[in-house]
């Protein structure tokens, strides 16, 4: 049996990868361009990395590895330009959000690679559905155990992410009335959810070796949970945040993931337990339904009050951690969400204004051509 | 046997035949064959139909009845113009120039070749400027359909509607500003020279945006119901095609500017989802059956080696065309060329200006017509399947050919 090696990374630095739509401008519904898209961008030199996906409609960009927030959001916006340039060129819209709001999920096409046709064939329709469009945040950790004690104290804040990032109110042409309808997409899929609750590597070796033995799993690759420790990244991944309209959004989305670890693994604020996942289903139920406004029920005293308010008070605790970080104007972004509203609201409010979908997804193209 | 006065009179019955619905109901059969066994485009089978039913092969269908469907095949025309002026995104020229170049020289390329063929055939310039010009043009209705047949997306269908869009424009407004010199004999002064074509260009731009500006207001009125927002456009659609007509402007190009303009002025993006469904599907099977019944078949035998001659000098032209400017617009080679091919479907209309600019003018000569009815047939069957490969070929088709 294979071990799986925790390699060692710079403590508390991050890094993101987004998944993008390409949207046709004619009628805005998903079109197959990333083939087209991939093989003009592969003649420029640019930051960052720029890959296909499972689907034709999809590309992810990933960013390198950031100790600062402002370094991050240059490389994003870099990242950016190059993208949107070709883009324009072949006519394509590229677009934030966690779902398209009204593509039918039978017109998508799976990329010719194989690991894509593979999972294509396991999943049958879902990995058709699964054509949502999430962000995924990395954080750096010295080792393995400290890296599960992250993953098991960072779970409890994971309905404030959800609500921050939330920009899938509409799926399938339906207000869905969730704000973050993406992530139910996601919980279809077997391995999805919260990782088992092991506190060091070697006892989530042993888990992995279970299930690898019994031929459940192949690679790390097959899970699907909200936070997996990425071995041989050396971080964890927190995969619950719709991708946001902007990328100045989704660094200053990282930024509170990178202030809250900086938090959690130095002042250690909390005992972890499984306890600590008694109400984690609960939170993120109302935190995908409702965002902001959402309750949250604390795992520990049992209180509940708001998301907003909850992440509020967590902003305050991390104001001495931003600085030491250098990302107090992202946390400032972040206390705008919460007074604001969120990518979803602002969707909601396009939609009313016009009626129309189609134009709801061409503002989305604009939004990130012009960021925030 | 005057007892049995219930039974039918069969000979009066014959001769109020609907014909048109025979032809579409064997047209659409012979379409489902070509795609379910042969794996082909719907509209070869169309096409054979009706080259087999018209009056050059079997003769089920007569001249008269074929006379009787021109308002049907005039009204196919310009919905299918109106449906490819909807897709096309002209922005998409400011944001890449070079696109605009393809377009103008692979125009220009085709038309030379085509016309420096046509002259060492001893066409007379003129005849053979306007035999040319015919060429430029992609058959909108064969782009369309093997796009829509294969919902096929990306850059080379993209690329391949839009240039189809621009080089039908320029074929109209060449082709009529050339049938009217030749009407005067190269008698006409500078200013009908000048004025004509501009006339053209602008008097159908003008149109195109009259009837757009009223669609849309229509619209708006009628708010997000889907079906009274098709009929309206439809209505819309008809009467254009009659006011182009009788402003003597190119039918074609007033209803691909009335489609684009419905597009481009349309910012809040209500109508994007409009399209003719399944009256757009008959119309086409229509369109195709009765063009082919026009052909005449028998003449390509005496055309087929000078027909081919002109067939693979219009290619050659395209291809020169489409590949120079290729790296600059942003295409790969490969799917350049496959975009070549795309573009080499000939419009069947091209026939009905054969036919009309040969019975006008006798020194267009039975040599000449031959030549172009042997290119246009070729094209006819060489053409979809071209453009159905291409589309495959580019990794675009969602469905390929099941």
């Amino acid at each position: 049996m294979e071990r799986l090696d925790f390699r060692q990374s710079a403590p508390l630095t991050m890094g993101v990868e987004l998944e993008l739509q390409l949207v046709s401008s004619r009628d805005c519904d998903l079109t197959r361009a990333a083939s087209d898209l991939l093989s003009q961008v592969a003649k420029r030199a640019h930051a960052g990395e720029i890959k296909p996906e499972i689907t034709e409609s999809m590309i992810e960009v990933s960013t390198g590895i950031h100790a600062r927030h402002d370094t991050l959001v240059q490389e994003l916006r870099a990242i950016r330009g190059v993208l949107l340039e070709v883009a324009e060129k072949l006519n394509v819209g590229v677009c934030g959000g966690g779902a398209h709001p009204f593509q039918h999920w039978s017109d998508r096409r799976i990329m010719d690679a194989p690991r894509m046709k593979h999972v294509s064939q396991l999943y049958g329709y879902l990995a058709k559905q699964f054509t949502v469009f999430g962000q995924h945040v990395h954080i750096g950790c010295p080792d393995g155990d400290a890296a599960l004690y992250l993953l098991h104290a960072v779970s409890r804040y994971i309905p404030h992410l959800i609500a921050l990032s939330a920009a899938s109110p509409y799926y399938q042409g339906v207000d869905t009335a969730f704000e973050s309808s993406r992530l139910n997409a996601v919980f279809a899929f077997p391995l999805s959810g919260r990782a088992p609750f092991v506190q060091t590597w070697d006892d989530f070796n042993g888990y992995f070796g279970k299930l690898s033995g019994a031929g459940i799993v192949d690679s790390m690759k097959d899970f699907y949970w909200d936070i997996r420790p990425k071995p041989e990244f050396g971080t964890i991944e927190i995969r619950v945040c719709d991708t946001p309209l902007t990328v100045e959004r989704a660094a200053a989305l990282a930024a509170y993931a990178q202030a809250l670890a900086r938090w959690l693994l130095i002042e250690r604020p909390q005992r972890i337990s499984e306890d600590l996942y008694l109400a984690y289903t609960y939170n993120r139920f109302q935190a995908c339904r409702f965002g902001l406004g959402g309750e949250f029920v604390d795992p520990v005293s049992g209180t509940r009050r708001g998301i907003s308010e909850e992440v509020l008070e967590t902003l305050a605790a991390l104001a001495v951690h931003a600085r030491a970080l250098g990302s107090e104007a992202a946390l400032g972004e972040i206390e705008a969400i919460v007074r604001q509203g969120n990518d979803a609201r602002w969707m909601r409010e396009r939609f009313a204004d016009s009626g129309s979908l189609p134009d709801l997804v061409w503002r989305q193209v604009e939004r990130l051509r012009a960021g925030c | 046997m005057s007892d049995l006065f219930f039974l039918p009179d069969l000979t009066s019955a014959a001769a109020q035949l609907p014909w048109y619905a025979l032809l579409v109901l064997a047209a659409a059969l012979a379409g489902e064959a070509a795609q379910r066994w042969l794996r082909l485009p719907r509209l070869l089978g169309w096409i054979a139909v009706g080259g087999a039913l018209g009056p050059h092969a079997l003769g089920l269908l007569d001249p008269e009845a074929l006379d009787a469907l021109q308002p049907v095949l005039d009204l196919a025309l310009g919905v299918v113009l109106f449906e490819l002026g909807q897709r096309v995104d002209l922005s998409w020229l400011r944001r890449n120039p070079w696109l605009l170049g393809t377009s103008v020289l692979e125009s220009t390329l085709a038309f030379a070749a085509m016309f420096a063929v046509l002259l060492a055939l001893e066409a007379s310039p003129l005849l053979a400027a306007v035999a040319a010009a015919i060429g430029i043009s992609t058959a909108p209705a064969v782009v369309l359909s093997v796009t829509r047949d294969l919902r096929a997306q990306g850059q080379v269908t993209e690329r391949a509607l839009l240039l189809t869009a621009l080089n039908c424009a320029y074929a109209y407004v060449a082709v009529s500003v050339l049938l009217a010199w030749l009407a005067r004999e190269y008698a006409a002064d500078w200013r009908v020279i000048v004025l004509h074509p501009l006339y053209l260009i602008f008097g159908s731009l003008a149109l195109a945006a009259a009837f757009a500006g009223a669609a849309l207001g229509l619209l708006r009125l009628l708010g997000r119901r889907r079906d009274a927002q098709f009929l309206c456009v439809f209505a819309l659609v008809v009467l254009a095609v009659w006011a182009a007509a009788t402003l003597n402007l190119p039918v074609a190009l007033a209803l691909l500017g009335f489609g684009a303009a419905i597009r481009m002025l349309d910012r809040r993006r209500l109508f994007v989802s409009l399209d003719f469904g399944r009256i757009g599907a008959i119309l086409l099977i229509l369109l195709f059956a009765i063009l082919a019944a026009r052909l005449e078949w028998e003449l390509v035998p005496a055309g087929i080696v000078a027909g081919g001659v002109l067939v693979a000098a219009r290619f050659a032209g395209k291809a020169l065309g489409v590949l120079a400017l290729a790296p600059l617009a942003g295409l790969p080679l490969r799917k350049a060329s496959l975009l070549a091919f795309a573009l080499t479907p000939m419009s069947g209309v091209a026939l009905v200006l054969v036919h009309d600019t040969a019975r006008l003018y006798p020194q267009f000569g039975p040599a000449l017509a031959a030549i172009l009815v042997a290119a246009i047939a070729m094209l006819e069957l060489l053409g979809p399947l071209f453009a159905h490969f291409a589309l495959v070929r580019a990794g675009e088709a969602a469905d390929e050919g099941r």
